[in-house]
Parts: structure tokens; C-alpha cells; sequence
């Protein structure tokens, strides 16, 4: 039997044994499939004749135990008992599949939100390429103002309970049809982008048109209408609030804010007292709440429409896990084992 | 014996001595290694959605309306005069502007609207000016203009740095370039005061241009930019200096020239006696004369109010939308039969 007859038996079975196989033979398993599909491969194994076998899959665990630590040493995961796969694919594999996605975009549509308000000020001084958005705050935009809320939400965010997710393994579809990271997701969020720098940018401009307000001012104006709406778009993404999380999010806004007032306090940059004399206007406030509603409504509007409408599993899953809480906090609880926490 | 797998290496907390227990491998609970903090997980309910939308609209449209009102009550009036002050015969503008020996004196009529109360201020506009270009905008030494000890620092100000060998204080292109044309005022046949003090913020002459600074070596060169400076006169107190060196942000741009704290009563007549000095004429760029009086919203600015009515508008159409759609298809939250595997009875 030629190697693509044996591929096209395997792949035409759920289950495929392979018995009295030698580590290079088991290697050669794992690359027939990764050679021959786009498939994710993992393999699993506990002895020094796994090794192979671990390197050349996609994804490579091994099992400390009885056979010593070389197939450890040679993977990607290691863990003490054959079962713990399960928890590793269905729980971790899942959180950390939407976690990273979400994560991915997040990071596009913030930057490009940043860079595109910069973008629509240079058609207005003459393609010179001032900036509209000072340069500390610009240094700081990545640093300061909007990292801790995407690291904090990227590390501790979670769509469903391990539960959940235990209880129904068809949830770890979700993954493998890339629901959470395709072109379409990217596609959105690159026009929600586009949209917020726009609000961002021309609101203030049109209100400011044929005024006496100067760069320095209207700059801090940009910075913190940018910074205030990249996190409110986190907000409204995110899942599981935790006091952390309410931290870093509102902290980074006030973070942002009090950096602001310091930049505008150093008598030797150029701005200097711009944002106290354009916080003492009615018309910034006035300006600083409209953006902020404008680029909020369609994400919000998609969302709803998204959730309500057309609701995946996962969604789904959180609603049900929402009610079964209210249950469980109104009924008492039987006993807890240690398989079932969280 | 196992050398420690990937979960870590801490010995648990395993409290009696007496048996000889292998020491537990587990690593110390906390609630945030183990991902168990408290949360709350709110999802967004169509309860949620419609109160939203009709939280905004309610919040946005009086502010909208607010908004209108008081642009509304703003009376301004702007006057274009760089294509009215230049005499018919003239052909070529840049030779004319140039020219020191002609007197550049211009009259303007302007007929109040409406009554304007005081204080009514007085701002000069130019359209298509771009202090905002990135060249323009770093030519300056703000170091310089404090500090009366620096006064040779001119790093930036290239091209209006020295002049034959000796520092120009306060240089380059921003100073260099100050809007030199004046206005004087006439109400009805009386002469009508303008007040000049107070135009800049107060932060800009307190810290940024010092009061032992003094303009040196200022406007010598063959190109003069604009304003010439009385040397006698400390930074901190010329104020249309301090004015047109905090630069404008867009290329249309309006800047105080000073208040009028006179009332102003529908029909009456102000003659404008100004000196058409300043030089717009090489890059089609425009200079008009604004009296504009204020309110809580600043100047007129019809944008905001409209704006906010359009938003709240919009929310509150969202808001019927949404409900509309929720009555038409409503779906129970959690329903177990939504999933995709019960859903399909082939299942994924």
C-alpha cells in the first residue's frame, strides 16, 4: 500500500490505530497528515520514542511520568497525566484561541485608529506632516494610555466558564472554524477604524473651523477623544469584568489625562497651558462627548444586532451561563469537587 | 522521582510533619493565578440596547437645541477686505503690497445687523494660511523668548536665526511673519476705543516670553515678514506678538486683535480705518476683519447644535428600530435550542 492510499484510508476514518510502530514510523504519521492538509496536528506521547513524534507535529505534548522527562523536554506543553489533554484543548486551547484573536485585532484597530486621525490632519497643513497629536503624547499613546487595558484584557478575559466548556466540547468548534480571527472580523474592525478616526478628526474640525483655537489646544482635544474611545471600544468588548480589569480601563483614561495636563505644564514645549484653557471651554466638553457617542454608535448598533440576531454558540453559551449563575446563587450548592471548580 | 513538570515547582502547604508525605508539587491558590477573581459578566440585553439609545437621545437633543440657541444669538460680522483694498488700477498685487512707499490705508464700512452687546471682539481672519505647516511651526526658540540669558539660542529658527553675525531675538519664521495690518474704529461719527491689553493668555506672558526679553536685531533683513517690533518694549507685553505665536491649528484661522466694550445697536455704522500691510497676495490667501460678540458656546458655530439634534435624532430612530426588531424577532436569551448542534439535527 503506497503512502497516499494509507492517507486517503486514514482521512476517510474517525479513528485510525496504529500498533508496533517505530518513533521515526510515528513521525512519518504526523507529517503525512501535516503534508498532505492544512490541519493542526498534535501529538502526545510519554516516552523517549515519542520525541519524533512531538518535534515534528504542530503542536507537541509530553507526559511526565513514568518513562523520564525526554518527551518534556522535546514539547511545547507538558503535563503530568494523559487525561489533562482534554482541559488543555477544551478550556485552555479555547480561551486562549479567543483571547489571542481578539487580542490581534484589538491592537490593529487601536494603533490604526491613532494613525488615521493623524492621517486626516496632514491633508489639512499642507501634506507637511505636523503632527496633529503632540510627540510625547504620541510616544506615550502606545506606552502609557492604552497598553495595560489590551495586556490586562488579552491575560485575564474570559468568554466562558471552564464548566461550560467542559460540559459541551462542540463549543471547540469555534476555534476550528475560525470564527474569532478571519478576514471578514478584520475587515469590520478596519472600518470601525477608519469611521472612529473620522469622528475623531472631523467633528472638532468642522466645529472649529473658522476659530481662534490653536494646534496645541485642539491636540489635546485629538489625544484624549482618541484614547477615551480606544478604551470604550475595549469596554464594550469585554467579557468578564474583574476589579482588575476596571482598573487598568478607567485608569488608563485618568492616566492618560493627568499625562496630558503634565505635557501641557512644561513651559519649554510649545503647548504650554493649552489644555487648561481649552478645558475651560463649554465647547471641548460639548465636542468631547459628541465623539465619543458618534464613534461608539455603530459597534454598539453591530453588536446588538450581532448578539441578539445572530448569535453563535458561544454567545449562547454565555447567556446560559448566566442563568444557570442566578440559579446557583438562589438555590444552594450540593458539593464542590475539584474537577468542577470554576 | 519526577524532576517538577511544567506547573511549577513551590511545595504546597503540606502542614503535618508526622507522616512522610511527598512534598505536594502544587503551586500556591490565588485567585488570579487560577483565574477565579469575581466578575461580573454582563451581557447585552434588548432592555439594555433601547435604554441606551434612548438615554443619548434624551441627553443629546436639548443640548442640541441649547446649542442652536446660542449660536443664534450671536451676532457677527465678517468682513473680507484684501481684494477691496487694493486700488482697481493695480495689476500686480505682490509688487503693490510690497512697496513701502505707498500708503496702504483703506476704508471699510460695516453696518451692524443686529445689536451686539459688549464686550464685542475683534479678530482679524486669514483663510489659507497655513501656520500649521511642519516647517513653519518648529521655527521657533521658546528657550529664547523666556530667558533673557539665552537670548543666543537659535537652534530651529533657520532661516530667521541671525543677521549679520548677531542673534535675532525673538527669531524665526513664526515671529518673523506677525500680522502687521491695524484697525481703528469709528461708531456712527464718534471714535469707538479698542481695548489691546489682555488679548493673549495670561500663561503665555507670565512663563513663556520673558519680561527682560527684548526684540533685537528683529525684522533687518531685506525681506520684511511682517510686523516690526519696538525694541523698548519687553516680549511679555507685545501681545500681538504673543497672539499670532501660539499657531492656529487649521489653515483658516481667526485671531484676537482686541474687545470693543461699547454696545452696538442695530443699523448703526462702523467705519474701519485699516493698513492694508500684510502680504497675502503671494499665495491667494485671504485677510477679513471680524466683530463677533460671544456666548457660554464661544462664537457662532451652528455645527454643534445641529450635530447634536442629528445624533440625538438618530438614537432616538435607533431606539424604535431596535424595539421594532425585538417585537418582530424575539429570541429568549440562553435557549438551549439556539445551538448550532441542536439547531441542525445533522449537527457540525
Amino acid at each position: 500500500m503506497s503512502i497516499v492510499q494509507l492517507f486517503e484510508v486514514a482521512i476517510a476514518c474517525d479513528v485510525v490505530l496504529c500498533c508496533r510502530v517505530a518513533p521515526l514510523q510515528k513521525a512519518g504519521i504526523v507529517d503525512l497528515i501535516k503534508k498532505r492538509t492544512s490541519d493542526m496536528t498534535l501529538a502526545i506521547g510519554d516516552g523517549a520514542n515519542d520525541v519524533s513524534m512531538i518535534q515534528m507535529a504542530d503542536v507537541g505534548i509530553g507526559i511526565s511520568g513514568q518513562e523520564g522527562r525526554q518527551a518534556v523536554m522535546a514539547s511545547d506543553f507538558a503535563m503530568g497525566q494523559f487525561r489533562f489533554l482534554v482541559p488543555l484543548l477544551l478550556v485552555h486551547g479555547h480561551w486562549n484561541y479567543q483571547r489571542m484573536s481578539y487580542m490581534i485585532l484589538y491592537n490593529f484597530y487601536r494603533n490604526a485608529t491613532f494613525v488615521f486621525v493623524l492621517f486626516w490632519y496632514v491633508l489639512y497643513t499642507g501634506y507637511t506632516l505636523s503632527t496633529a497629536i503632540n510627540e510625547w503624547s504620541s510616544v506615550l499613546y502606545s506606552v502609557v494610555y492604552t497598553s495595560a487595558p489590551t495586556v490586562i484584557v488579552a491575560i485575564l478575559d474570559k468568554d466562558l466558564s471552564r464548566r461550560t466548556l467542559l460540559k459541551y466540547p462542540q463549543l471547540y468548534g469555534a476555534g476550528q472554524r475560525e470564527e474569532s480571527y478571519n478576514l471578514r472580523l478584520f475587515i469590520f474592525i478596519m472600518v470601525d477604524s477608519v469611521w472612529q478616526s473620522v469622528v475623531v478628526f472631523f467633528i472638532p474640525y468642522l466645529a472649529y473651523k473658522n476659530s481662534a483655537i490653536d494646534s496645541a489646544s485642539l491636540g489635546d482635544l485629538w489625544t484624549l477623544s482618541v484614547v477615551i474611545l480606544v478604551n470604550i471600544h475595549l469596554a464594550m468588548d469585554v467579557i468578564r469584568w474583574t476589579w482588575i480589569t476596571h482598573a487598568v480601563i478607567w485608569g488608563s483614561i485618568v492616566a492618560t489625562w493627568i499625562c496630558v495636563i503634565i505635557i501641557d505644564s512644561i513651559p519649554t514645549l510649545p503647548g504650554f497651558w493649552a489644555i487648561y484653557e481649552v478645558m475651560g471651554t463649554a465647547l471641548f466638553w460639548a465636542l468631547l462627548l459628541a465623539v465619543i457617542v458618534v464613534g461608539m454608535i455603530p459597534h454598539f448598533a453591530a453588536k446588538a444586532i450581532r448578539e441578539h440576531f445572530m448569535p453563535n454558540d458561544i454567545q449562547i453559551a454565555r447567556e446560559m451561563e448566566k442563568s444557570q449563575d442566578s440559579r446557583d446563587a438562589n438555590q444552594p450548592e450540593v458539593q464542590m469537587s475539584t474537577s468542577t471548580r470554576a | 522521582m519526577n524532576s517538577g513538570d511544567a506547573a511549577g515547582s513551590s511545595s504546597g502547604g503540606s502542614g503535618d510533619a508526622g507522616a512522610p508525605r511527598r512534598a505536594s508539587r502544587k503551586p500556591k491558590y490565588s485567585k488570579f493565578t487560577q483565574q477565579e477573581l469575581p466578575a461580573c459578566k454582563p451581557i447585552l440585553t434588548p432592555k439594555w440596547v433601547i435604554s441606551v439609545f434612548l438615554l443619548v437621545g434624551v441627553i443629546f437633543v436639548p443640548i442640541g437645541v441649547a446649542s442652536l440657541l446660542a449660536s443664534n444669538k450671536v451676532v457677527e460680522i465678517v468682513d473680507r477686505y484684501d481684494d477691496a483694498c487694493v486700488p482697481s488700477n493695480v495689476t500686480n498685487k505682490l509688487a503693490y503690497i510690497q512697496n513701502s512707499t505707498i500708503s496702504k490705508t483703506c476704508r471699510r464700512t460695516l453696518k451692524v445687523p443686529k445689536d451686539m452687546k459688549q464686550p464685542i471682539f475683534v479678530y482679524y481672519q486669514l483663510n489659507n494660511f497655513y501656520q500649521n505647516h511642519r516647517r513653519y511651526v518648529k521655527s521657533r526658540n521658546d528657550q529664547q523668548l523666556r530667558d533673557a540669558s539665552k537670548a543666543n539660542e537659535t537652534t530651529l529658527c533657520d532661516p530667521e536665526k541671525t543677521r549679520d553675525g548677531m542673534a535675532i531675538v525673538p527669531c524665526g519664521l513664526i515671529a518673523w511673519s506677525t500680522f502687521n495690518d491695524t484697525y481703528t474704529f469709528q461708531h456712527n461719527t464718534n471714535n469707538l476705543s479698542i481695548d489691546k491689553t489682555d488679548i493673549s493668555w495670561k500663561s503665555d506672558r507670565d512663563h513663556k516670553f520673558g519680561s527682560d526679553v527684548f526684540p533685537k536685531n528683529f525684522q533687518k533683513g531685506p525681506l520684511i515678514g511682517g510686523k516690526t517690533l519696538n525694541e523698548s518694549i519687553p516680549l511679555s507685553e507685545q501681545e500681538d506678538l504673543i497672539v499670532w505665536m501660539r499657531t492656529a491649528a487649521l489653515p483658516t484661522f481667526r485671531k484676537l486683535y482686541g474687545r470693543i466694550y461699547v454696545d452696538l445697536k442695530e443699523n448703526d455704522t462702523i467705519t474701519v480705518t485699516l493698513d492694508n500691510n500684510y502680504n497675502t497676495y503671494s499665495f491667494d490667501g485671504k485677510k477679513s476683519l471680524v466683530l463677533s460678540t460671544s456666548t457660554w458656546l464661544g462664537g457662532k458655530n451652528d455645527f454643534l447644535g445641529l450635530a447634536y439634534l442629528t445624533v440625538g435624532g438618530l438614537c432616538f430612530f435607533l431606539a424604535f428600530a431596535f424595539t421594532l426588531l425585538y417585537l418582530i424577532k424575539p429570541r429568549k436569551l440562553g435557549d438551549n435550542n439556539y445551538l448550532s448542534w441542536n439547531r441542525n439535527s445533522a449537527g457540525h
